[in-house]
């Protein structure tokens, strides 16, 4: 047993750096217990001890999630053997050898009914980068399928359209997370940093210093409550304005005179009609559009150009102003807005997406999206098709072409021409899939599924194979942070008996379906194929090995062969043919009308959805850890008092928010730092209390990104639940 | 075939118009031609007071541009005028001697600035031509001599308190010149604020540097400037107000002559029903400014409560995109074969209707809401301010049947240049004024645009400006959560300095506070030396 290993986080992509210590491995000093202060909450079961490591992003830092993720490990829930479901839905472990010959003869018979593109796949960015890799060619070669995506489609996609639209490459943030540490203005829009990954927030320390902290929120969110006192400005838009409010703030940076024209010049084309398509959107008028006060508008404007000549100016983007219909579209505008300003491609000041999930930056790129091969090519590219099946050693033919996006992906499930045997990895989908209750009934529709997990997450609960798999203590391999650096994961433990590792699931099916090519079970050859793979793709791993990673280098792709990295994209050129960057004019599109509310006692209002601190995406993990369920057991919804009152709804009352797709039914949290007209949902908890239940499938044209971010729907008092008074414990003890 | 579509006007609504119809142009479903008088594609008139003042730049307003147009398809005629329309053959005569034929009509043609009736100014309307040293500031032109004029640090007279006169004066009084607005009344803006909301604007706008005459009548004009320019503004009192440029602000007018040529329905605009069409002629339309919404039906309620055209563009732009949507289907519907009557010869059994039909009509058009662009000088109006909280029986006027009275809250602070009043019927705004208070004012104009009910306590919206707003509530609780990120009560902190932690580190490594963001490090010192002040003092 390893006694003790420097590894990263398990949940969100900063990835902060830790050191996981098996008991065995204190010293009776350190023996937990000997000191007087013992704070430390006691774990379920003696398990490793997990300590902050300092690191560029971290800096020693860990937040909740991260401090208690190793009581997962021992969890009493874990699966440990291959468990399928009889016809009175109870599931029974079985043995491997039964489990694999399971799917073989699912994948065979579906196959053989229905063609080859009836059996789906579906991918997580959690996955490390040899995990996606293989999977993107076990889908392709072993199983001959197209269908393919996975939950970043639902998570980065938009950001990433608009990046390669603009840049000609998409790496999350094109600096690394230090280079915030001088700026003297940062604007960050739709990103709850202060509860997804805390550690951050010490890289915004110097703009708030500076006054120059600036927050696009329809909340006062824990972040946007970090520029008060001087430290800089909240706007408050409504939600689903965040477009115009972009459009806003560049019309007031060309009006004022804040352009870098020489930059607007020498690295950028499309200005002329960028400048007349923000023509229409002058700051008083976009007040009206979004509540925004115009001087507001104009202030932001002209910190952002005083920055950029100071200390530095970012931009910063994250889910809220990217999971919408016009998600790439409002990504574009925030990137617009920051080449008038002249801020990508410098060394102190830049654009970036915020990306969420452990691995959503190399999960994106090595071939898990539908449309992609690894390296971030376009399946499409007969030159890129040609290139990976030397690599894989195939004829070209063999690797199907794109499948579709995933909430596509999801809509067919069950149907005619549709999956019908669906294979899920890392990803809760029946929690986290926009509209979840028809995302549910194709679920059921499926004529077999297999989820590996090492919980019976929702989704498990509702596979007819449950194949029990590792957690990030217990194995090797590597993973992009939202830097674009490759870190390493490393083993600190022996799995439990009876789980494996997806590599290896993949290696026996691979074998029993007489699939062309190799499939190792072993990392670091995975790791190694990959490199070749990604090798003259726009995210080139070549020059990166699993030894210069362990000697502690930092290692910022594109790596090709022979080069040192690239910490900072850019400098000298985008990757586009000309060697500019683009400036695509976007406009808000008029929305759907939204279904009318059928129910004289419900009041219409927006919903919003997103995290807490304590929990983690679908909360498969999280909401097992006793820690963080004492503090945040159930969804709660957030309401205005004003709202509130005018609906009888006190704080801790039952309420209903439902909509045409479903209905949630939670308590009611009363906050001033939400706007009267919104309520929010976190999206962590499953069944009555989920959020995506209430959220459109609709999605932007351009990403196949889903609207999670701007849903109308039907709140009031619940009926037919007790109204109970609330005893709420605010503390884990 | 495709449909022909002739757009006479190329505004900023005509852009928009002609921007939403470039799919079906791609597509070959439509032929667009568009006639502009000026030389210039449209550009954004709203910002031309902004370019007379030299805060920005002509290719930076503008709106179109019309070699791309030309290059997706777009018949584009600049520097001409429509001579007249011939609606028996259906086609456009114009000034380039070309006629082109229509299947749909579309009048864009704005507006013109209202000539006051001064001795010295010819009031003609169709004969616009000034004399030296005044402008109506309407066009790149127009902007051009205000700058000179402001560049000079010469002296500029702003004839009209509305709300373009107003931004007028306090742009160029910003960038260095000599500002005085005339207007008659007690206050500016008139016709929107009411008498408290006015006063403080009118003090505003005095300590922005503008002088304000109000309560004035002008009667002429005086020429003694070098070479007969104008040098005064005079007065019915016998005074005069001397400047070297005089700037018309008395309102606008729809540009109806071509349309009343041709024989269609004017009123103070080109008459259009809701679905946008000249009355009594379904191949005609009319939008923004030039358009005015009132269906030929005289018993629809809609209308009879209609204004005229508001002058604002928002709803000019709103009628564009509408009837974008609306022509690409009407030239669907053409290309399917589909009989005009609704009904196609081989679907006429089944009943099915044209694309067109189903679309629904353009809601009507809320009042306007104005909104001062200006630095320094925040000023929010919309609907109905004339009711004061008193008025009783202003307050009960159509209350009748269950409808709720009116309710009327203010909150004034001149001393401050604060105002803010609401007028509601059953919580839901009919009427606001804010001077002063940005905050307020972008969300009370949002609730009025919404159409959402207020919260009950009205001044929950007025301490949106307060500077409490931003603070976080001060918390003493000791069993609260100091640090988020690890979530470590007050209470445990103690608990650990109490047992020797004396440092921000040694806490943390005993409790995990402070061992995310680091936010919370300075409430960990302060309980630290607050712990051993009371160990000293005891």
């Amino acid at each position: 047993m390893t006694k003790s290993a420097d590894t990263h986080c398990p949940y969100c992509a900063l990835q902060c750096a830790m050191t996981l210590k098996s008991p065995a491995a204190l010293t009776p000093a350190e023996q937990p217990g000997s000191d007087p202060v013992t704070a430390l909450p006691v774990l379920e079961a003696p398990s490793l001890e997990v300590s902050g490591r300092d690191f560029p992003t971290n800096r020693g830092g860990l937040c909740r999630k991260g401090w208690t993720s190793a009581s997962l490990l021992t969890h009493p829930g874990r699966v440990t053997e291959p468990l399928l479901k009889g016809s009175d839905g109870v599931h029974r472990p079985i043995g491997w050898d039964e489990a694999l010959k399971l799917i073989t003869s699912a994948v065979k018979e579906t196959q053989a009914r229905y063609g080859a593109d009836a059996v789906g796949v579906f991918g997580g960015g959690g996955l490390t980068n040899e995990k996606a890799y293989m999977l993107g060619k076990f889908a392709r070669l072993a199983l001959r399928t197209s269908r393919i995506d996975y939950n970043g489609r639902f998570c980065m996609s938009s950001a990433a359209a608009a990046g390669m639209r603009a840049f000609g490459v998409d790496r999350g943030l094109p600096f690394p997370l230090e280079d915030l540490d001088g700026a003297s203005t940062i604007l960050m829009l739709g990103s709850n940093v202060a509860e997804t990954m805390p550690p951050f927030v010490q890289h915004l320390q110097g703009a708030r210093d500076a006054g120059g902290f600036i927050v696009v929120d329809p909340r006062r969110s824990a972040t946007a409550a970090f520029t008060s006192d001087g430290g800089g400005l909240h706007l408050q838009p409504l939600p689903g304005t965040d477009l115009t409010l972009l459009l806003g703030l560049s019309h007031a940076v060309i009006h004022e005179g804040l352009v870098d024209n020489d930059y607007i010049r020498t690295r950028t084309s499309g200005y002329d009609a960028l400048v007349r398509s923000v023509n229409a959107f002058w700051p008083e008028r976009v007040q009206s559009l979004t509540g925004v006060p115009a001087e507001l508008i104009r202030e932001t404007a002209r910190r952002l150009a005083d920055g950029a000549r100071k200390g530095g100016s970012y931009i910063l983007t994250g889910r809220g102003v990217e999971q919408h219909v016009d998600g790439t579209d409002t990504a574009t505008a925030a990137i617009n807005l920051s080449l008038l300003l002249g801020l990508p491609g410098s060394t102190r000041s830049g654009y970036g997406t915020l990306t969420g999930q452990g691995n959503g930056q190399g999960g994106r790129e090595h071939g898990q999206k539908a449309d992609q091969l690894p390296g971030y090519r376009k399946i499409t590219d007969p030159a890129a098709r040609a290139h990976v099946a030397g690599v894989w050693g195939v004829p070209e033919f063999l690797i199907p072409g794109p499948g579709l996006p995933a909430v596509q992906l999801l809509k067919s499930l069950g149907k005619p021409d549709g999956v019908r045997c669906l294979i899920v990895h890392a990803s809760n989908i029946a929690v986290a899939s926009p509209d979840a209750g028809a995302v549910i009934e194709g679920i059921r529709s499926l004529d077999f599924m297999v989820v590996c997990d090492f919980f019976m997450s929702e989704t498990a609960a509702e596979a007819d194979l449950v194949l029990p798999v590792l957690q990030w203590a217990e194995e090797e391999g590597t993973l992009t942070n939202l830097e674009g650096r490759v870190l390493r994961r490393r083993r600190a433990l022996q799995p439990p008996e009876g789980a494996r590792s997806e590599l290896w699931i993949m290696a026996r099916l691979a074998e029993a379906l007489d699939a062309p090519s190799t499939y190792s079970e072993d990392p670091e050859t995975v790791f190694e194929e990959l490199r070749l793979a990604s090798a003259g793709g726009l995210a080139d791993y070549s020059g990166i090995d699993y030894a210069m990673l362990d000697r502690g280098e930092a290692a910022y792709w594109p790596y090709p062969a022979g080069s040192t990295g690239t910490p900072r994209l850019f400098l000298e050129a985008f990757a586009h043919a000309d060697g500019k960057a683009v400036m695509t004019p976007v406009t808000p599109r008029r929305r759907r009308t939204p279904a009318v509310n059928p129910d004289p006692d419900a009041k219409t209002m927006t919903l919003i959805t997103g995290r807490l601190l304590e929990h983690y995406q679908s909360g498969a993990q999280t909401r097992r850890v006793s820690e963080l369920m004492a503090s945040q057991p159930e969804a709660k919804m957030q309401i205005h008092p004003a709202a509130a009152s005018a609906m009888g709804i006190t704080d801790g009352a039952f309420v209903s928010v439902a909509n045409e797709r479903g209905e949630v039914v939670c308590r009611a949290e009363l906050s001033t730092a939400i706007r009267p007209e919104t309520v929010f949902l976190p999206f962590h908890f499953p069944e009555l209390e989920s959020a995506n239940r209430l959220t459109e499938a609709a999605t932007d044209p351009i990403s196949g990104m889903p609207e999670f971010k701007f849903n109308k729907v039907w709140v009031q008092l619940a009926k037919n639940v007790l109204q109970t008074s609330v005893l709420q414990t605010t503390e884990a003890s | 075939m495709s449909e022909r579509i002739v757009v006479v006007g190329f505004g900023p609504v005509a852009a928009r118009l002609i921007d939403e119809l470039l799919p079906a142009v791609r597509s070959g479903l439509a032929h667009v031609t568009v006639v502009g008088e000026e030389d210039d594609a449209a550009y954004n008139r709203v910002m031309v007071a902004d370019l007379g003042v030299g805060r920005t730049t002509a290719s930076a307003l503008a709106l179109a541009d019309a070699a791309a147009l030309i290059a997706e398809g777009v018949d584009v005629r600049l520097g001409t005028r429509v001579r007249r329309v011939d609606r028996a053959r259906q086609q456009v005569v114009l000034t380039d001697g070309t006629s082109p034929g229509y299947d749909r009509l579309v009048f864009a043609t704005g507006s013109r600035p209202v000539i006051p009736n001064l001795t010295g100014l010819n009031p003609d309307p169709s004969a616009p031509v000034l004399p030296t040293g005044v402008t109506a500031l309407r066009d790149l032109r127009d902007a051009k001599v205000l700058l000179e004029a402001v560049s000079g640090g010469k002296r500029v007279v702003v004839l009209g308190g509305g709300v373009l006169g107003l931004e007028t004066a306090l742009a160029a009084a910003e960038e260095g010149a000599t500002v005085t607005v005339v207007h008659n009344g007690t206050h500016p803006l008139g016709r929107n604020i009411d008498r408290g909301g006015g006063a403080v604007l009118a003090a505003g706008l005095r300590s922005c540097g503008v002088r304000v005459a109000a309560n004035a009548r002008s009667t002429g004009i005086e020429h003694n400037g070098p070479d007969g320019a104008f040098s005064a503004l005079l007065l019915d009192d016998g005074s005069a107000i001397d400047g070297d440029l005089l700037v018309l602000s008395c309102g606008v007018r729809p540009r109806t002559e071509l349309a009343k040529g041709c024989g269609l329905s004017t009123g103070v605009g080109i008459l259009v029903d809701h679905k946008l069409r000249a009355h009594h002629e379904q191949h005609i339309f009319a939008i923004g400014d030039c358009a005015e919404v009132r269906c030929p039906d005289s018993s629809c309620v809609e209308c009879r409560h209609a204004g005229g055209p508001s002058g604002l563009i928002g709803p000019g732009w709103r009628q564009a995109e509408w009837l974008a949507e609306y022509l690409t289907l009407l030239a669907e519907d053409s290309a399917e074969g589909i009989l005009p009557d609704g009904v196609s010869a081989d679907l006429r059994d089944t009943g099915s209707h044209l694309l067109a039909n189903a679309l629904p009509e353009l809601p009507a058009e809320k009042p306007g809401v104005v909104i001062l662009k200006a630095r320094g000088l925040n000023m929010a109006v919309a609907g109905d301010n004339s009711a004061e909280p008193w008025d009783e029986e202003v307050l009960t006027s159509g209350a009748v049947t269950g409808r709720p009275r009116r309710q009327i809250a203010q909150w004034a602070d001149p001393e401050h240049g604060r105002y803010v009043k609401m007028t509601t019927r059953g919580g839901v705004l009919e009427g606001l004024v804010s001077v002063g208070m940005p905050r307020t004012a972008a969300e009370l104009v949002q609730l009025f645009e919404r159409g959402d009910e207020l919260p009950a306590d009205r001044s929950l919206l007025l301490r949106l400006d307060g500077p409490d707003q931003l603070a976080a509530a001060a918390n003493n609780d000791p069993a609260r959560t100091v640090c988020r990120c690890a979530g470590v009560s007050g209470t445990k902190i103690q608990d650990a300095v109490e047992h020797g932690c004396s440092t921000v580190a040694e806490v943390s490594g005993a409790t995990r506070a402070g061992t995310g963001c680091g936010g919370c490090h300075s409430d960990i010192k302060e309980i630290i030396e607050k712990h051993f002040q009371a160990a000293a003092a005891a």
